[in-house]
C-alpha cells in the first residue's frame, strides 16, 4: 500500500512539475534577453514608397552610424520610376536574404546567417576575394578599395559612430545596424518601437517610410504593415527571400498630390 | 650600327638579351606591386561593379592551360601512353610554373592578401571557390612532387648533394599515384573554374551548368597545346632543348579532335544563349556578337582560337609542317585566354536591375589600367623566365633525355599499375 502512489503524493508530484515546467518557461526569455540575439526574433524591414521623398536622410544617417567610407552607401536610395506624374523612390538597404548567395559563394565563411536573420559579415576574416559582390543580385556590397582615414563628412550632423571603421581590403555591407538591435535588446529596448534600438535609417526618415520590427511577433507593426498591404521584394524571382518589403507606390497617398 | 658594334664588343648574347628583357618586365611589376600593396586595389580600374578583371583572367588562364600537366600524366601512367612521357615531363614543369603564376596574381588580387590562408583555416564547403582554393593548394603540392625528380636534374645540386638528388629523382617512382592524385584534384577545380561562374543566379550569361563542361574542356586542350607550343618554341631557340618532333605531330592531331569536340560544345552552348529573350543573358551575349567583346569573340575565340588551328592541326600537310603546327598551337593558347577574358567580362559589364517592373539594362565598361597591366606582365615574365630557366638548366625539353629516364627509373611502376 504504501509503494502506491497515492492522490495526495500524485497532488504533490504534479504541482512540483508544474512549477518546474513554468520556471524553465520563465527562465528561457530571461536568458536570451541577456544573450541579446534572440532565435525567436526575425528581423524585417518594410519601405512604403508612397512616403519615400528621396532625401536621402536614411543614406547619411546609415554612413554615420556605421562610419562608411563617404565613397560607400550601404542604403542606395534610387528613382524606381513615376507615378500619376510623381516621381516614385526606391531606397535599397541589404536585403539580409533568408537564403543569401553571398552566405553561399564566400569561400571562408566571412559572410553568415545570424540567428534572428541579419545576413552578418567578419570583417576580419574577410579576405576580400570580391566573390560576394559577383554574387549579389542587388549590389549590395561595397568594397574597401581606398583606406578610409580622415574624418567622416556625415558626424557629427547625422550621428556618431557606433562600430568600428572597416580596415581597406574587406567587403562590406548593412547590417540592419546590428549594434543598436544587439545594445538596444540588453538595455530592454524593444527594436522599431524604441528608436536608440532600431536602424538608423528608420530613425532618420522625416516620412515615416521606413519601419522595421520583428516579423515573428503578430502585433510589431511590420506584422500589421505586411498583414494590411500587399507587398512585393525585390527579385522574387531568384528566390533568395528577402526581409525588405517593399508597399508599391500609391499616388493618392503621396505628398503634393493636390 | 654603333649598337651593333657595341653589342659585339659587349657580347652580348641573346640569352643575357632575353634575361635582360625579362628583368626589366619584372622589375617594373615590382614597382606595380609594391603600390599595389602600399596604396591598395583603387589604383586599379576595377570597381563594386567590375570587381575581377584583368588579373583574375591571368589567374584563370594559367591554371587553365597548366592543365596539360594532368591530362598527359593521366595518360602516361593511368592509361599507359608511356610514349608520351617526355612530353608529360615538359607539361608538369609548365603547369607548376602557371599554379605559381596563379597563386601570385591571386595574391595581388585580393584585397588582404595575408590572409589568404583563410580558406584553408575557415571552411565554407557550400563554396565553390572555396574547392577550387582547396584543390589548387593540394595540387600546387602534388606538381611539387611530381617536379622533384626535374629538379634533381641540377647539375649543381647533383655534385653538392649526390645522395638528395638521388632522393628526388627517387619520387619518380610514385608517379601513377600521385597522377591519380592530380587527375581527381585537377577534373575538380577545372571545372570547378567554371562552376565559380556557373552557380551565380544574379548573372544570367554565367548561370548554366555547362560553364564546368567547357572550363575543363578548354582547360584540356588549352594546356596540352601551350606544352607542345613551348616544346617546338625552345627547341627551334636552342640546342639544350631536343624534341621528338613525330610525338608531338601525333599529339598535336589528337589536340586537333579535342578541338572538334570543343568546338561543338561551344556551338550548342553559344546556340542556346540565341534563343528567347531572357534579361541580362541576351545582352550578356550580344557583348559577344556585336558588343565591345566581339572582336575577342568571333575574331580572337572562333576564328583563330578555334577554327584556323582545327583546320591546320587536321591537315596532315600543315600538321607535319613544324612552322604551321607551332602557329596552330599558339592560336589554341590564344583562344583559351580571350574565353576566358570573355567569360569573366560576359557577366560583369551587363549591370542586372534590381527595380520592379521594366528592366531597364544599363553597362559598364572596363579597360585594366597601367598598373594591372604592369603586375599582370611581370607575372607572364615571372612565368616565362621560370621556363627558361627549367630550360637551360634542368633540361625539361629534352625528349631524348626523357625517354632514358622512363627506361632507368619508373618502368615498374607503370607495369604495376598497368596490370
Amino acid at each position: 500500500m504504501s509503494k502506491r502512489i497515492g492522490r495526495r503524493d500524485f497532488l504533490k508530484l504534479a504541482a512540483v512539475g508544474a512549477t518546474a515546467v513554468t520556471a524553465t518557461r520563465l527562465i528561457r526569455p530571461a536568458v536570451a534577453s541577456e544573450n541579446a540575439v534572440s532565435g525567436t526574433r526575425q528581423w524585417a524591414m518594410v519601405i512604403d514608397q508612397s512616403k519615400c521623398i528621396g532625401c536621402g536622410y536614411c543614406t547619411l544617417a546609415c554612413q554615420a552610424h556605421n562610419d562608411a567610407n563617404p565613397d560607400i552607401q550601404w542604403n542606395r536610395v534610387t528613382t524606381a520610376g513615376e507615378v500619376a506624374g510623381k516621381t516614385v523612390f526606391l531606397p535599397r538597404p541589404c536585403m539580409q536574404c533568408a537564403k543569401a548567395p553571398c552566405v553561399d559563394v564566400c569561400p571562408v565563411q566571412a559572410s553568415y546567417y545570424r540567428e534572428d536573420g541579419i545576413v552578418m559579415m567578419d570583417y576580419d576574416r574577410c579576405i576580400g576575394c570580391r566573390y560576394c559582390e559577383a554574387a549579389c543580385p542587388f549590389q549590395a556590397r561595397s568594397f574597401n578599395w581606398k583606406a578610409f582615414d580622415g574624418p567622416n563628412p556625415a558626424v557629427p550632423k547625422w550621428g556618431q559612430p557606433e562600430v568600428a571603421r572597416r580596415p581597406r581590403g574587406v567587403v562590406e555591407k548593412c547590417t540592419f545596424c546590428y549594434q543598436r538591435i544587439d545594445r538596444g535588446l540588453a538595455l530592454g529596448m524593444q527594436p522599431g518601437v524604441d528608436a536608440d534600438a532600431t536602424p538608423a535609417c528608420c530613425v532618420a526618415c522625416p516620412t515615416g517610410a521606413r519601419v522595421f520590427g520583428d516579423a515573428s511577433d503578430p502585433n510589431s507593426q511590420v506584422s500589421t504593415l505586411l498583414k494590411d498591404n500587399a507587398t512585393y521584394r525585390l527579385r522574387e524571382d531568384l528566390g533568395t527571400d528577402p526581409r525588405v518589403y517593399y508597399i508599391a507606390a500609391d499616388p493618392r497617398k503621396m505628398e503634393g498630390s493636390t | 650600327m654603333n649598337l651593333k658594334l657595341r653589342l659585339a664588343s659587349l657580347r652580348i648574347s641573346p640569352w643575357s638579351l632575353w634575361l635582360g628583357l625579362l628583368g626589366l618586365v619584372l622589375l617594373a611589376a615590382l614597382v606595380a606591386g609594391i603600390l599595389v600593396f602600399w596604396q591598395g586595389l583603387w589604383i586599379t580600374n576595377l570597381s563594386d561593379l567590375v570587381p575581377w578583371g584583368l588579373w583574375i583572367t591571368i589567374d584563370l588562364s594559367s591554371i587553365a592551360l597548366s592543365a596539360g600537366a594532368f591530362s598527359l600524366c593521366a595518360a602516361v601512367y593511368l592509361i599507359g601512353l608511356k610514349r608520351y612521357q617526355p612530353i608529360a615531363r615538359t607539361a608538369t614543369f609548365v603547369g607548376l610554373i602557371g599554379y605559381t603564376m596563379a597563386m601570385l596574381s591571386l595574391l595581388l588580387d585580393i584585397g588582404r592578401p595575408d590572409r589568404f590562408w583563410h580558406a584553408l583555416v575557415y571552411w565554407n564547403n557550400h563554396s565553390l571557390l572555396w574547392e577550387v582554393t582547396m584543390c589548387v593548394v593540394l595540387y600546387l603540392a602534388v606538381l611539387v612532387l611530381e617536379s622533384l625528380p626535374i629538379f634533381a636534374n641540377l647539375d649543381w645540386l647533383k655534385q653538392r648533394f649526390p645522395a638528395l638528388a638521388r632522393k628526388m629523382g627517387g619520387v619518380h617512382h610514385y608517379a601513377p599515384y600521385l597522377a591519380i592524385a592530380g587527375l581527381a584534384l585537377s577534373m575538380l577545380h577545372q571545372s570547378s573554374l567554371g562552376g565559380v561562374y556557373g552557380v551565380i543566379k544574379a548573372r544570367p550569361i554565367w548561370y548554366k551548368p555547362e560553364m564546368t563542361v567547357l572550363f575543363m574542356f578548354s582547360a584540356i586542350v588549352g594546356g596540352i597545346s601551350l606544352t607542345l607550343f613551348a616544346s617546338m618554341l625552345a627547341s627551334r631557340l636552342t640546342r639544350r632543348a631536343k624534341v621528338n618532333d613525330a610525338l608531338l605531330e601525333r599529339l598535336s592531331h589528337a589536340v586537333a579532335w579535342a578541338l572538334v569536340g570543343y568546338l561543338y560544345f561551344r556551338f550548342w552552348d553559344a546556340l542556346a544563349q540565341h534563343y528567347t529573350y531572357d534579361p541580362g543573358r541576351t545582352e550578356g551575349f550580344e557583348l559577344f556578337t556585336s558588343g565591345p567583346l566581339s572582336f575577342n569573340f568571333w575574331v580572337l575565340e572562333m576564328t583563330l582560337g578555334a577554327l584556323v588551328p582545327m583546320i591546320l592541326l587536321l591537315t596532315p600537310h600543315t600538321r607535319r609542317h613544324p612552322f604551321w603546327r607551332m602557329i596552330a598551337l599558339g592560336l589554341v593558347v590564344v583562344g583559351v585566354i580571350a574565353y576566358r577574358w570573355d567569360t569573366n567580362l560576359s557577366g560583369l559589364l551587363v549591370v542586372m536591375p534590381y527595380l520592379p517592373g521594366r528592366q531597364v539594362m544599363s553597362y559598364v565598361s572596363y579597360a585594366p589600367s597601367l598598373i594591372e597591366v604592369l603586375a599582370g606582365l611581370g607575372v607572364i615574365a615571372y612565368g616565362l623566365l621560370a621556363f627558361s630557366l627549367g630550360v637551360r638548366y634542368l633540361r625539361v625539353v629534352d625528349h631524348r633525355f626523357a625517354l632514358e629516364e622512363l627506361e632507368t627509373v619508373n618502368f615498374k611502376s607503370v607495369e604495376r599499375v598497368a596490370i
